[in-house]
């Protein structure tokens, strides 16, 4: 089983701290998501997944889906 | 906002493109005015004007669009927003002929949102520029001297980086060969460039503005002093302050509440209208954001300072600080004692007294030797053997042979201790006095039981502390008070010439945290400004410790409540100033949502507040929050005053942590 890793992406938009709760949702929906934790004071999502199930471009489109365009960042 | 385009050679066609986040808005927007001139009726009722009617319905669908889509994603995962709430409430305004409401309460919410975006886009501009500056390439030099390009963060630690003018510094590092003036500003805040040598320290993401320079590297990637501050910053603006978690709470059953007393209402008074308005207000909007943007906004105008505060509680608590403890010496002064006075109860004989001090303090490593050797070594009187015999007399002085005779180097009372002729030990004494008086440590050189004159040694008191002293008082601050181990009278002439409070003077490192409790046990807030190393415990005391010039030590900036990357002191009331000012914002936005809540519920049930009124007030609300933590982005204003009173630097008396000498 591959380990888990860390990924985090910087998002745009992000104007109502109760509507980024969705995007949580939205990749803990993931298969090979374990964790999700979206900041909405900096946009940052930190994501803990199976890189292999779901990769950091798959985090992308799912974090576009429910309208927010994310960046994968290296810190 | 818009764009040129050439579309044909030799024929250019101006094309104006609107920016994503406005093109709705602005398209709905001028639907509805087109609508609502052709038939103005339609604010008060229905008309049967088709056109008009259909141009409204159509700005509704233009605005509203977006709004339904992201009501259904979001049910997909099973979260209701006010998306929905918004979406539900226009085609509810919609079935019932109501085109207007439908269209003004969409307009309303598309232009809020793009308004809202790009001011919360610049309170959020201070980590977004300091997340620009991470370099991304390094040019690498190995040990043959060719040079390759390889991306910032895979640079080996120990390898050589050649940064060469109007190139960022990819890596921590030191500088190995090369000078150079580096732009240090998103590190220390600093806008007046760095000039560097072999030996001096760089930092990754700083800019090279002039010369070339060869760097080992150090510190690279996550490893480097940005990434620490990006992320103390993202830390300190993500931590939730007390009254923020409060709040959260209060937010996740608000929504709901709401919706449950929209449908009760509709239900019991069959007034569709009234609650679709209380659906649109049913976000609590500015309530939520109130805090996080003020310290979004304080933490980031902060940090472009090179002030580094760790979060919301933090910035509660430097705002409630009324006294402020500063380490004497390496805060307000250099911290390099120089030696000042050369008295000679002979006259002429000024370098007779020195050479006698500085042969025998050339055996000591007392902080207080370091200055007079120094001064000896500069005027060449260091010749002959090294001094023999040599004693320390712990809080007296430093006794020897030199060249065969006694020699003894001390205060008063060493003097009197060895019994030296009484008369001659008075004189010493009302000159070391006067000496003392000025601020400066004195030193009675003795030979063979005569007392040949007297030193003075001085730390130099730096040109800004008084300055910094009247800011604090300026903002608020009740009490400062310098802690040293200085003697007393030395102490209070310092104390005297920068204008402290109060002075805890003879204290050993223990001695510090004491003096910070019994201010607390006053009932005062204390802040305590020293340098981490030595006065750790009383740091840790302290309701904020403050770490200065915090650049160079990664400890400092992880741990430190308020860490000041640079070296200036009026940043310290500068960071209190700011904190409380923050606070202050953060209280007018709960204010400011509050208010609107109760106003807008208030006005929806009286009647007199449509879906339209309770759209525009309730953006109107977020974006005055917003606005109002943007005024904490302003450059902060010059503290009452800059510069000490005297031009020249005042040579004060050093202390340097010993066990105190007695003065005379």
């Amino acid at each position: 089983m591959t380990p888990t890793t860390r990924t985090l992406l910087r998002a745009e938009g992000f104007s109502c701290p109760s509507c980024v709760r969705k995007i949580e949702k939205a990749l803990d929906a993931l298969p090979g998501v374990t964790g999700a934790q979206v900041h909405f004071e900096t946009q940052r999502i930190e994501v803990d997944h199976d890189p292999q199930t779901t990769t950091a471009q798959d985090l992308v489109e799912a974090v576009a889906k429910v309208g927010y365009t994310a960046r994968p960042s290296a810190f | 906002m818009s764009t040129l385009a050439v579309t044909r050679p030799g024929r250019t066609r101006a094309r104006f493109t609107l920016s994503r986040r406005w093109r709705r808005p602005v398209v709905a927007g001028l639907l509805i005015a087109v609508s609502l001139v052709l038939a103005p009726e339609q604010l008060a009722h229905g008309t049967g004007h088709l056109v008009a009617a259909g141009l409204m319905l159509a700005a509704a669908v233009v605005a509203g669009l977006p709004i339904a889509r992201d009501a259904i994603a979001a049910l997909r995962v099973k979260t209701v927003g006010i998306d929905l709430l918004v979406a539900t409430a226009a085609i509810g305004a919609s079935l019932l002929g109501n085109f207007w409401e439908a269209a003004a309460v969409t307009f309303l919410f598309a232009l809020g949102h793009g308004l809202e975006d790009a001011t919360l886009s610049q309170t959020r501009s201070a980590l977004a520029d300091l997340v620009s500056t991470a370099p991304e390439t390094a040019v690498v030099v190995d040990a043959d001297g060719t040079q390759r390009t390889v991306p910032a963060h895979e640079v080996a630690p120990g390898a050589t980086v050649l940064v060469k003018a109007g190139a960022r510094v990819p890596v921590d590092g030191v500088v190995l060969t090369g000078v150079g003036a580096v732009d240090e500003a998103s590190i220390t805040g600093e806008s007046i460039p760095a000039e560097k040598t072999d030996g001096d320290a760089v930092y990754a993401g700083t800019v090279a503005t002039a010369g070339l320079l060869q760097v080992e590297a150090r510190g690279v990637g996550a490893d480097t002093t940005l990434a620490r501050i990006i992320h103390r910053v993202e830390a300190a603006q993500e931590a939730r302050a007390r009254t923020q978690r409060f709040m959260d709470r209060f937010s996740r059953w608000y929504t709901p509440a709401i919706m449950v007393l929209a449908f009760a209402t509709g239900l019991i008074t069959r007034d569709v209208p009234l609650a679709l308005t209380l659906l649109v207000i049913g976000c609590p909007g500015a309530l939520v954001i109130s805090i996080p943007v003020a310290i979004v906004a304080g933490i980031g105008r902060g940090a472009k300072d090179g002030v580094l505060i760790k979060g919301g509680e933090f910035l509660e608590r430097s705002a409630k600080v009324d006294a402020v403890a500063v380490d004497k010496t390496g805060t307000l002064t250099s911290g390099t004692p120089e030696l000042t006075d050369v008295v000679a109860f002979e006259p002429g004989a000024e370098d007779e007294v020195l050479r006698w001090a500085a042969r025998l303090e050339a055996a000591s490593d007392h902080p207080l030797a370091a200055p007079v050797v120094a001064a000896g070594r500069d005027r060449g009187l260091l010749d002959g053997p090294l001094a023999t015999d040599v004693d320390v007399v712990l809080g007296r002085g430093l006794t020897g042979e030199v060249d065969g005779r006694v020699v003894a180097v001390g205060n008063v009372a060493l003097l009197r201790e060895r019994g030296v002729d009484p008369a001659a030990t008075d004189r010493v004494e009302t000159v070391a006095a006067e000496l003392a008086e000025a601020g400066r440590t004195p030193v009675a050189v003795v030979v063979d039981g005569i007392p040949l004159g007297v030193l003075a040694i001085a730390d130099t008191l730096r040109s800004e502390a008084a300055g910094m002293i009247r800011a604090l008082h300026g903002i608020g601050v009740r009490e400062v008070v310098m802690l040293t181990g200085d003697q007393p009278g030395v102490a209070q002439a310092v104390a005297r010439q920068v204008g402290v409070d109060d002075v805890r003077a003879g204290l050993l490192p223990q001695d510090k945290l004491e003096a910070i409790e019994a201010l607390q046990a006053e009932g005062r807030v204390v802040a305590m400004v020293g340098d981490g190393v030595n006065d750790a415990p009383a740091l840790a005391t302290a309701d904020i410790g403050v770490a200065m010039g915090a650049a160079g030590s990664g400890v400092a900036i992880e741990t430190a409540d308020i860490a000041l990357m640079g070296d200036r002191l009026e940043r310290l009331p500068q960071a209190l100033d700011l904190a409380r000012r923050t606070v202050r914002v953060m209280r007018q936005n709960i204010a400011i949502s509050l208010v609107t809540v109760v106003a807008l519920l208030a006005g929806v049930f009286a009647g007199g507040v449509t879906m339209a009124v309770g759209m525009l007030v309730h953006e109107a609300s977020v974006l005055l929050v917003i606005v109002n933590a943007m005024r904490l982005l302003r450059r902060p204003g010059q503290p009452r005053s800059t510069t000490s009173n005297s031009s020249r630097s005042a040579p004060v008396a050093t202390g340097a942590g010993r066990p105190p000498c007695s003065a005379a």
